[in-house]
């Protein structure tokens, strides 16, 4: 930290452990926080879009991880830097809130950033820039949804939908099979959906992953997939019309939670107590035959003693099975969840109208279907894939198309992707800029230079000469007055995003452009930092 | 000779450390200029911010004046007041920490060079003291009440000291967005004096204008377990119970143990815990209650049972939420469950889980007191929202105190030049030193217009020499310094307004503050403890470190 001088020489010690904190300030700082962001930006920049690459990212401890989804590399990364946390945050909101989009927040953000620079190194005040940035932020805002559209679906009628998750998923690595996976997707989504309240609780879709077969038998289950098998390997491996009895208690002689102990002097005792253990056991399995249950669901687990019974009376069990699944499975079949064998009653079981148990390959593994529950409210996602990082990149891929069918719901609005609405934003930005007086104006027309950003990567990342293109299109825009014109990615021969039924969500573009304003502004305001030195 | 002979009188401690005498108070008075320099660029709409990250790895990023003086974590003795002062204000009135620390910096800068001339410091001190008292006078006098207005008028003016404190804030470019959020909150708890009971949340994603008042109550959903998902989510009127018991099977006694010489025995204890649990859970539901909130845990055992009976429940539910609660919703908080009685139920007109962002939200609604608001806050990054909750914080305060004290002055440096042109006008009616004294303190007055001018670039020399010749004129006492065009304009047209008695409490404190620290004239330091020596020492071999620990200023002189 700068040192301060009195009139005779001798330095102030004002802050505590002052030698060892460092200072920087002015316009210095903020050129070194606009670096910062700068360079998490190019990082991901050539992740955007469907001719995107992937990052390889390892952990500290070993694993690996492949994804191309912004939020996620920036999460691995463990950045240090202040600046470049701030981000890693932008991304990761940009990920709770709309759960797609997160690479192009922080593109937008970096630009954002590169052209503020310019701006400063002008002596133009950083306050102003922000405040510039403000305004172009709203003007954009305003003409994405100028030119959103509105598209009708129901249930019946998904096909809007599909598309759309579909240009979430073609960035992915799985855009091979985006169609199927796309319908997944939304067949999923509006299974749990409250059309009516526009609500979309996700934690009703689960997601499991195994290794092994293709991406193509990704399927989708209206049940429920448990990860655990029957306790006993002769229980029956089908069980048609089940009635489940979910339990919370194990089987075994209930414990009173007080300390105890039992005084056993006597033979006869001791036989008493052996009775009464094994009539444990044998009411517990006939209360739960009485109630007519088919299947029992435990969360915890049972001996061999109560396995064997179990097995003898004929009634098959799940043993282990975590809370989370318990309640899911509640969920799907109706049932209760039934915290002691007392408390069983006929109403109180779960209906599915199938439970089996399926193995996989040449492997021992294998997994039980409930299918055909009372209340198709819950469902699982089954992803199969050949190696186990497929799979995780599979799941994250899935969660921002589920993401996105959610939003759609929401707010059914679209704009086109491709980056042309990013153009059309610019044209209008820049438009808008001429009529502004005052210094601002530089700031919203290089806000509009940024927004140009986006589609210019992908453009490059799609190996096509950026610059060309982006004016060609640019000019196609304002010539036919048709907003729809995009970056023609896939090469198949039209820009016209609408023909190439690109979509994106209005609220998720509408989120990263303010959200990336609203962070650079931040970074701009500040003008000292203070950080110890060294750690 | 003999003195020469004559040992030396050892007084103080080895180590102690003392400076004495005109070269100490200079010394003080640099170092507080240096402490108001630091934050000088963070006043007005145009204030820049600061990050600063300390050892421990926490980053804040903040344009408060109170936030950033403590985290400066100052220890020069003098320099420290400055701290004291910043935190005052900030406790007293919540807003203008920056204004106070720079008036008590340019204070202290004016008086420096008559310290340096051999002024007694106390004729400064009586000078400064007296023309803090004009000034306060003065600003009282030139104060416009708000008094005696409809609602809605009022609502209209507060609404306009909130949005002044929030321009120079991060949020400022939502100001009237919060400023109104601010209103509504602060006149639904009305004259309560508890200020918890506007209840801020902050929700990480989304943009700032997602941000959302509740009136009545919004927590996060806490941790639930399995069973919590098939609960009713949605209540009409509903009945509210607070409790503060586990509702749990768990054992009654943490010491108590059981023997049991009969086997057959062992079932009975284990119905009787079970009754014990139930019976409390049964008379949960027989109050009629629907929503069931505990700050101790229900098991999952609570958990499914109510569950069954389509209640609601959330357990682990922070103190100050469940105070909350039962302040929107008229009831008690109950540490039994038995005797629950009509009167100590709550009531509130909706009652919902909402998704907000990622997390889910229980929004209590329409609530039937209303003396509760809850702001949920949005914003992209963790430290926005920080800094929006302070800048809200700010704004609360702001229009409390104009609520309680309704009488406002004209903001953007309009005051503060007034007042100077008064003190100036009035020291040439005084003879003698003070008149000096006070022309400097009026000169110190005029820090804020030109740092306000100096952050938005402007020319400070320029706009000031406007503004005097304003406020010279017969009708110019409200003209300010205009940050949008560089020029000067009318504040109190402009809706710049501040409440009066942040301006008053300012020049009070920073006089008081100036006035100290002018008084002193040595300062004893005693060194530090041994164990606190060694931990020192050993950091670092650096003449800075050496001397660190004890204060160095004075070990160079001697």
């Amino acid at each position: 930290m700068a040192l301060a001088f009195d009139e005779y020489g001798r330095p102030f010690i004002i802050i505590k452990e002052q030698e060892q904190k460092s200072r920087v300030r002015g316009l210095e700082a903020q050129k070194a926080n606009i670096n910062a962001g700068k360079t998490v930006a190019r990082i991901l920049r050539t992740s955007l879009g469907p001719k995107g690459m992937d990052k390889m990212l390892q952990s500290p401890d070993g694993e690996l991880t492949i994804t191309n989804d912004g939020a996620t590399i920036l999460e691995q990364m463990d950045v240090d830097n202040q600046i470049a946390k701030l981000m890693v945050e932008l991304s990761r909101s940009q990920d709770y809130e709309i759960g797609d989009g997160t690479t192009g927040v922080v593109v937008l953000a970096g630009a954002l950033l590169e052209q503020a620079e310019k701006l400063l190194e002008r002596g133009i005040h950083p306050i102003r820039v922000a405040e510039g940035y403000e305004m172009a932020s709203r003007i954009a805002v305003d003409n994405l949804e100028h030119i959103s559209q509105k598209f009708d679906f129901s249930a019946s009628n998904m096909e809007s939908l599909i598309q759309t998750c579909m240009t979430t998923l073609s960035s992915k690595i799985v855009n091979r099979c985006k169609r199927s996976l796309a319908e997944i997707a939304v067949k999923a989504v509006l299974a749990v959906a409250d059309l009516e309240r526009k609500d979309v609780n996700l934690d009703l879709i689960k997601i499991e992953g195994k290794v092994g077969g293709k991406l193509e038998d990704t399927e989708l289950i209206h049940g429920i997939l448990v990860d655990k098998d029957m306790s006993h390997p002769q229980m029956p491996k089908q069980i048609v019309d089940a009635n489940i009895a979910i339990l919370t208690c194990p089987f075994e002689p209930p414990k009173p939670k007080t300390k105890h102990k039992v005084d056993i002097d006597t033979v006869e005792k001791f036989q008493t107590l052996r009775e009464q253990e094994q009539k444990y056991f044998d009411d517990m399995v006939q209360q739960c035959k009485d109630v007519g249950a088919t299947l029992v669901i435990c969360q915890w687990g049972f001996d061999d003693e109560a396995n064997h019974l179990l097995l003898h009376r004929n009634l098959p069990a799940v043993r282990w099975v975590g809370g989370v699944e318990l309640e899911l499975i509640a969920i799907a079949t109706g049932g209760r969840i039934v915290p002691r064998f007392q408390e069983l009653t006929p109403e109180k079981l779960g209906k599915a109208g199938i439970v089996r148990e399926k193995s996989f390959g040449t492997t021992k593994e294998r997994m039980l279907y409930i299918e055909q529950c009372a209340n198709s409210k819950a469902v699982t996602i089954f992803i199969r894939g050949g190696n186990k990082m497929v799979i995780e990149e599979t799941k994250r891929s899935i969660h921002d198309a589920l993401c996105v069918a959610r939003n759609l719901i929401r707010n059914n609005s679209i704009v086109y992707g491709g980056g042309s609405s990013e153009i059309s934003c610019s044209i209008a930005v820049e438009a808008a800029a001429d009529r502004h007086p005052g210094v601002e104006q530089y700031a919203i027309r290089s806000f509009a230079e940024a927004l140009e950003n986006i589609p210019m990567a992908l453009a490059e990342n799609s190996g096509l000469p950026s610059i060309e293109t982006i004016t060609a299109v640019k000019s196609q825009q304002i010539k036919e007055n048709n907003p729809h014109c995009g970056i023609d990615c896939n090469d198949i021969g039209t820009n016209d995003m609408k023909v190439q039924n690109v979509f994106e969500t209005l609220i998720g573009k509408q989120q990263q452009i303010l959200l990336a304003t609203q962070v650079v502004k931040m970074i701009l305001k500040i003008d000292d930092v203070i950080s110890p030195s060294e750690y | 000779m003999s003195s020469m002979m004559q040992p030396q009188i050892i007084l103080l401690k080895e180590g102690t450390d003392t400076s004495q005498g005109k070269a100490h108070v200079i010394g003080n008075i640099n170092a507080c200029t240096i402490v108001a320099d630091t934050v000088r660029t963070t006043l007005g709409p145009r204030g820049m911010d600061k990050l600063i990250h300390d050892d421990k790895g926490n980053t804040t990023i903040s344009n408060d004046g109170a936030t950033i003086m403590k985290l400066l974590d100052i220890v020069h003795p003098a320099a420290k007041i400055l701290v004291d002062i910043a935190k005052s204000q900030d406790s007293e009135v919540g807003d203008g920490t920056t204004t106070v620390v720079l008036f008590a910096g340019e204070f202290l800068k004016e008086a420096k060079p008559f310290i340096e001339d051999g002024v007694h410091p106390q004729n400064l001190i009586r000078s400064f003291r007296n023309a803090s008292t004009l000034a306060i006078r003065k600003i009282k006098e030139l104060s416009v009440s708000i008094e005696g207005k409809s609602l809605e008028e009022k609502k209209a003016l507060l609404a306009k000291c909130a949005s002044t404190t929030l321009s120079s804030k991060l949020i400022g470019g939502e100001k009237e967005f919060f400023a109104s959020m601010v209103v509504d909150s602060v006149v639904a708890i009305g004259n309560d004096d508890r200020l918890n009971l506007i209840g801020i949340k902050k929700v990480p994603g989304g943009h700032m204008r997602d941000s959302f008042i509740v009136h009545g109550v919004a927590f996060k959903k806490s941790f639930s377990y399995a069973g919590f998902e098939q609960q009713p989510k949605m209540f009409q009127n509903p009945k509210v119970l607070l409790l503060n018991i586990e509702l749990e099977l768990k054992s009654e006694k943490e010491n108590a143990e059981i023997r049991l010489s009969d086997p057959l025995q062992y079932q009975s204890i284990v119905d009787a815990e079970w009754n014990i649990i139930y019976d409390k859970l049964d008379k949960c539901v027989k109050s009629g209650a629907k929503i069931i909130l505990s700050r101790l845990a229900i098991g999952d055992l609570g958990t499914q049972y109510f569950a069954d009976r389509d209640i609601f429940c959330a357990g682990r539910v922070m103190e100050e939420d469940l105070k909350r609660v039962s302040a929107a919703t008229g009831g008690t908080i109950q540490t039994t469950v038995n005797n629950i009685i009509e009167e100590v139920l709550g009531m509130c007109e909706v009652f919902e889980e909402r998704q907000v962002g990622n997390e889910r939200f229980n929004i209590f609604s329409g609530c039937l007191s209303g003396t509760t608001a809850t702001i949920v806050l949005r914003g992209g990054a963790d430290q926005f929202i920080e800094e929006a909750e302070r800048s809200l914080h700010d704004a609360i305060m702001i229009v409390r105190r104009a609520m309680k004290n309704s009488s406002v002055v004209p903001g953007g440096g309009a005051i503060d030049m007034e007042i100077s042109r008064y003190l100036r006008h009035h020291a040439r009616t005084i003879a003698g030193k003070s008149q000096l004294f006070i022309n400097s303190y009026a000169k110190a007055l005029e820090v804020i217009p030109r740092q306000l001018c100096d952050n938005a670039g402007f020319d400070a020399t320029d706009v000031l020499n406007k503004l005097r010749q304003k406020h010279a004129s017969s009708d110019g006492a409200n003209f300010g310094v205009d940050v949008n065009t560089g020029g000067i304009a009318d504040s109190f047209a402009n809706f710049v307004w501040e409440p009066s008695v942040v301006k008053i409490n300012a020049i009070n404190a920073a006089t008081e503050a100036a006035c100290l620290i002018l008084s002193v004239d040595e300062t004893v330091k005693n060194p530090k403890s041994e164990s606190a020596e060694a931990a020192s020492g050993g950091m670092g071999g650096r003449g800075g470190a050496a001397y660190r620990g004890r204060g160095g200023r004075g070990m160079r002189r001697r």
